[in-house]
């Protein structure tokens, strides 16, 4: 009797249970969800986490990501509007805020991923073909990407989610542009070289030409200070010549020509022809010839 | 990232749990209870009676559930590491965090507990994988990522990590808003580098500009990041490889080359310089001074001269024909004492002697004293 009765409560006990594990449901930190009754929606969506009731066996749930997803794109080769070739590499993060027209659109995160890959893919094409190289590399790429985010969100309305970002992480040239860049590189830098080397060899000609200028300078100066102190060497022995000859201009010219005979006569290399009517021989023809004779003979 | 229940810890038997017997009849008095024996004696007959359905039944069952509840809270109890911070989860929804040490929340299946590790720094490697210094693991370049296009149409090759670590403040944030953080990381972080790169000419990256493109690239990175409520620090940015790629960086070592001959040519021009302006100066130097020693040398001699002079003419003066007469004879003396003489006399001896030069002897004749 008594375990009949224990044996009776265990399983009600066992039926409540189930029931109300059927009848409650936990919505993560994570998630967001939705009721479904046969199919229809039974309620707004769930936003906030915790535990919910439902009607057993007839309601039942699905619940959403309300996380920031990410979905990486395929790399894609666009023109930009100078006609150069980039090959564009983004990714996009985006949360679903509406779960219940994201559930009708496009059921899941796989399906939403395949819709979004073609909505970003042809926004980054048609944003970027207005742009210039030069922008999408230097001057304006946040703001571009700003503008292929606007783009998306625009034409993503209906799935019910939002782009929180679209980031280009990759904006090169194509491989065979790439070479052409090499090549490009490769003469600017052989071109720096030269012009470093032409710069170098031009210094050493300007460094070592000033040297040698200075060197001529310096001897021509030289040499005329070295002019003048002769000069006045020559002058200060003139003044003092002229001073003392200037005396007696005769008796000089006498002096100084006998100084010039003996140093011009000196050596053995002169043959003189004498005749002996020179003053000097005046004595061979006669011993007592005087100066005053001689001079009349003169 | 740990989703562990309270189930965990020692289950239901472990350690840190109240003793079941503890609130039993038998309950120990206080302080010194009943001996040993008397006690496993008492408790097995209460067991016995249990296990038979003795009149105690009923209540034996209900002190087993009430046993069975008090482990059941106990398991709420859990541990946060030093290095982490628990979050606590009632029915899946976060109510707060909790710091390391002992801590509780309702137990498994109300309640959970999420314990990330907040003091780990992670690495996030772009451009190249491994690379471990200590153990020498071979880096290996991913060209992929490390190639990028400069401001100015260039490509450099740079390598780089991202250190990272959930910030403590916000460590809900990076667990429950982000999907997948590390490949969030990696893609914002290359993301950011290429748009910090565009904005920036090559030499200015390869040279002066390191540091700015590291603080540039971290800030924007932590802007990107926070714009997603990601729950990460970034801490450190660093280049680890920034070069010209493999296919130019020989016409980017000549340009140093080119400077280094440039500088060694300039060197060798100045060392020249060095050399000859110095010695053209000692030149000038000398050849002043030699001026200067021949006008002292003229001056010298003139008045040497001039003053012989003026002695002769003192004597001259006194009487002029004498003085003038010997000179003369003096002077011829020594003229003619050294020279070949020959006198003659055409008025005496008629026109019979013609003058012929004999101008072969004239020729020897020096020639002969000369060697003589």
């Amino acid at each position: 009797m008594n375990s009949t009765i224990r044996f009776v409560g265990g399983i009600a006990l066992l039926v409540v249970l189930v029931v109300f594990m059927s009848a409650t449901f936990v919505v993560q930190q994570t998630e967001q969800a939705l009721v479904f009754r046969f199919g229809s929606v039974a309620r707004p969506p769930i936003e906030n986490p915790g535990i919910y009731f439902k009607v057993p066996f007839i309601e039942n749930v699905v619940t959403i990501d309300k996380r920031i997803l990410d979905l990486e794109l395929p790399q894609q080769e666009v023109i930009a509007a100078d006609q150069k070739r980039l090959v564009v590499d983004a990714f996009t993060r985006y949360r679903i805020t509406d779960p219940l027209r994201f559930y009708q659109s496009v059921n899941s995160v796989a399906g939403a991923n395949l819709r979004l890959t073609s909505i970003v893919n042809s926004a980054v094409r048609t944003i970027l073909a207005d742009a210039s190289l030069s922008a999408v590399v230097r001057t304006d790429r946040s703001g571009l990407m700003q503008r292929i985010r606007d783009d998306v969100n625009r034409q993503a309305q209906g799935l019910g989610i939002k782009v929180v970002d679209v980031r280009l992480r990759r904006a090169d040239l194509p491989e065979q542009n790439s070479q052409a860049v090499f090549q490009r590189m490769q003469t600017e830098r052989q071109r720096e070289a030269a012009d470093i080397r032409a710069q170098g060899s031009q210094f050493s000609q300007t460094i070592k030409a000033k040297a040698d200028r200075d060197v001529v300078v310096l001897r021509a100066e030289a040499t005329r200070t070295s002019e003048q102190v002769r000069g006045e060497g020559d002058a200060q022995k003139n003044s003092i010549l002229a001073d003392s000859y200037g005396r007696d201009p005769d008796f000089f010219g006498f002096y100084r020509s006998m100084q010039a005979y003996e140093s011009s006569f000196k050596s053995s290399d002169t043959r003189m022809l004498l005749s002996p009517d020179s003053e000097f021989l005046r004595y061979f023809r006669d011993p007592f010839a005087t100066k005053q004779t001689i001079e009349v003979v003169e | 990232m740990n989703w562990s229940n309270q189930s965990g810890g020692g289950g239901p038997w472990g350690p840190r749990k109240p003793n079941p017997w503890g609130s039993g009849p038998t309950g120990g008095g206080n302080g010194q209870g009943p001996d040993m024996e008397d006690v496993v004696r008492r408790s097995q007959d209460w067991l016995r009676g249990l296990l038979s359905g003795g009149p105690f039944g009923g209540r034996g069952l209900s002190i087993v559930g009430l046993g069975v509840v008090v482990l059941w809270l106990g398991s709420g109890l859990y541990t946060v590491r030093p290095d982490e911070v628990g979050l606590n989860l009632i029915f899946g929804r976060y109510v707060g965090s909790t710091q390391p040490g002992l801590n509780y929340n309702l137990p498994y299946p109300i309640g959970s507990v999420i314990r990330p590790s907040v003091t780990t720094v992670n690495t996030t490697e772009v451009g190249f994988r491994g690379g471990d210094g200590a153990r020498r693991i071979a880096v290996r370049d991913v060209p992929e990522e490390s190639l990028m296009l400069t401001g100015d149409e260039n490509i450099v090759d740079i390598d780089f990590a991202v250190q990272w670590q959930v910030d403590p403040a916000r460590a809900a944030d990076f667990v429950f808003n982000i999907q997948e953080p590390e490949t969030s990381i990696k893609a914002v972080a290359e993301s950011a580098m290429r748009e910090v790169i565009g904005r920036r000419n090559i030499q200015a990256i390869l040279t002066t500009e390191r540091g700015p493109v590291e603080a540039d690239v971290k800030q924007l990175m932590q802007d990107v990041l926070n714009s997603y409520g990601a729950g990460v620090s970034i801490r450190l940015v660093q280049l680890q490889k920034v070069d010209p790629p493999a296919q130019v960086i020989d016409a980017f070592r000549d340009v140093q080359a080119a400077r280094q001959d440039q500088d060694r040519a300039r060197n060798e021009a100045e060392t020249y310089a060095s050399k000859v302006v110095p010695e053209a100066r000692g030149e000038a130097a000398r050849i002043q001074q030699e001026a200067e020693a021949y006008r002292e040398r003229v001056v010298a001699e003139a008045t040497g001269q001039a003053s012989r002079f003026n002695q002769i003419y003192v004597e001259y003066k006194k009487s002029p024909e004498i003085i003038r007469e010997r000179m003369f004879l003096e002077t011829m003396e020594r003229v003619l004492a050294g020279t070949d003489k020959m006198i003659i006399d055409q008025n005496g001896m008629g026109q019979g002697v013609v003058p012929y030069l004999p101008l072969n002897e004239l020729q020897k004749k020096p020639q002969a004293g000369a060697v003589k």
